[in-house]
């Protein structure tokens, strides 16, 4: 450890310090849940200044811990102020009447030129964004299948780099465009998922 | 199998588990504490929740309170919950493995006052989730700090006397567990007298005692 971690933390402290009492000062529920996240943060940042791969390790269950008492504290607040999803007309802008089928094709394609775990997730926005604008029929068990059969393809791709490592390029374009596909067919589902009704 | 440490504090170790570099382990002190999480565990599994009673003052007259079975279902899987996490405090050899439970007990205790759809009850949960989110800082600020300054998490290398704990690690690791375990914050509420769900809420109790007299064994040793 050289100079770089005294430094950092001397930093969170004064972070920590400011985070702490904007919130003695702040009386508003929703606002105080905002920024209990921002300390969360903080903790994340404590972690992330050791720099060692187990630091890195540990972040990931850091954030879930934190994201999850977020989660059920804003459920909470929501109980507790008796808050109900609005019941009123959708959110619509013009381009989403008249967009919706190009851009999803641009972003599905541009997602499957650059394959991959990266590529899934720009082809997941693209139908994310088409389901969104379009509706949506219950497909959901299609979805389900094709990604079944996705990861059964990308294990098979697993099982070439342990057998038959020659063909490892070939394994690269199976997993390649098998994990393409899961990740596009999980976020899409997400996309989805809000409610269930056709209107996002 | 190799000695604990500092067998004076918690005692020789009677059962270890080793999952690589993180060991779980017994020694009569946490032994003790794990069957005292276990045995209420089982209590919460087994027990029929109680109607809160309630006495017309001045008279004979007393009536029960209706409960819904769907929130008492959710209030008995969150009391399980928590029991489970408590049971894993009690027995992990890893600094980071306990500060991830310690936070599990503090959102399984959220759960467990939050199934309650009282009004006030609510917002005395809201404000313990506020303070349950914001002892993360500390408790896992005072992990990192251990593993900056040691370079290890595992209790099996920090009770040796070679390696030295700074004291503001201690101190952040208990005011973390103090902000997660949730009796000392809510307690000063008198809720948590007249909430219902007699076996449910006890363990709230429960789970913070237990995990007070562990993170009282691990600052000691460290």
């Amino acid at each position: 450890m050289d100079i770089a971690y005294p430094v950092g933390l001397i930093v969170v402290a004064v972070a920590i310090i400011i985070g702490f009492a904007a919130l003695v000062r702040e009386k508003d529920d929703l606002h105080r849940i905002l920024l209990t996240d921002l300390a969360e943060i903080l903790a994340l940042v404590l972690i992330a200044l050791v720099a060692t791969d187990l630091a890195e390790a540990l972040i990931l269950p850091g954030l879930v811990v934190g994201i999850s008492e977020l989660m059920a504290v804003s459920e909470v607040y929501i109980a507790k102020e008796g808050l109900r999803a609005p019941t009123g007309p959708p959110f619509r802008i013009e381009v989403m009447d008249s967009a919706p089928g190009i851009l999803a094709l641009i972003l599905v394609a541009y997602g499957i030129v650059l394959s991959g775990f990266t590529g899934g997730a720009i082809a997941a926005v693209g139908a994310v964004f088409y389901f969104m604008c379009r509706g949506h029929a219950e497909q959901f068990e299609l979805i389900e299948t094709v990604s079944g059969y996705a990861w059964a393809f990308w294990i098979g791709a697993f099982f070439i780099f342990m057998f038959l490592p020659a063909y490892w390029f070939f394994a690269v374009m199976i997993a390649g465009g098998a994990i393409l596909i899961k990740v596009m067919a999980k976020m899409s589902l997400v996309g989805t998922m809000r409610r269930g009704g056709p209107d996002v | 199998m190799f000695d604990l440490p500092t067998a004076n504090i918690g005692g020789p170790d009677l059962f270890v588990l080793e999952f690589g570099d993180i060991v779980a382990y017994f020694s009569p002190y946490t032994a003790a504490l794990f069957v005292f999480a276990l045995i209420f565990t089982v209590l919460v599994i087994v027990s029929r929740p109680e109607r809160q009673v309630d006495i017309a003052f001045g008279g004979d007259a007393y009536y029960t309170k209706v409960v819904d079975p769907d929130l008492l279902r959710f209030q008995r899987f969150m009391a399980i919950a928590c029991g489970l996490a408590t049971l894993g405090a009690m027995v992990t050899g890893d600094v980071f493995n306990f500060t991830l439970f310690a936070s599990m007990v503090g959102i399984t205790n959220i759960g467990i006052v939050a199934a309650y759809r009282n009004r006030h009850v609510l917002n005395a949960a809201f404000q313990y989730g506020i303070v349950a989110m914001l002892a993360t800082v500390p408790l896992f600020g005072g992990a990192a700090i251990v593993l900056s300054s040691t370079g290890t998490l595992s209790m099996w290398e920090l009770f040796t006397a070679a390696v030295t704990v700074p004291l503001i690690a201690k101190a952040f690791l208990v005011l973390g567990v103090m902000g997660e375990g949730m009796a000392p914050f809510y307690i000063a509420k008198a809720e948590i007298t007249r909430a219902q769900g007699a076996p449910f809420i006890l363990m709230v109790h429960v789970s913070s005692l237990l995990l007070f007299l562990r993170v009282t064994e691990i600052v000691i040793s460290m």
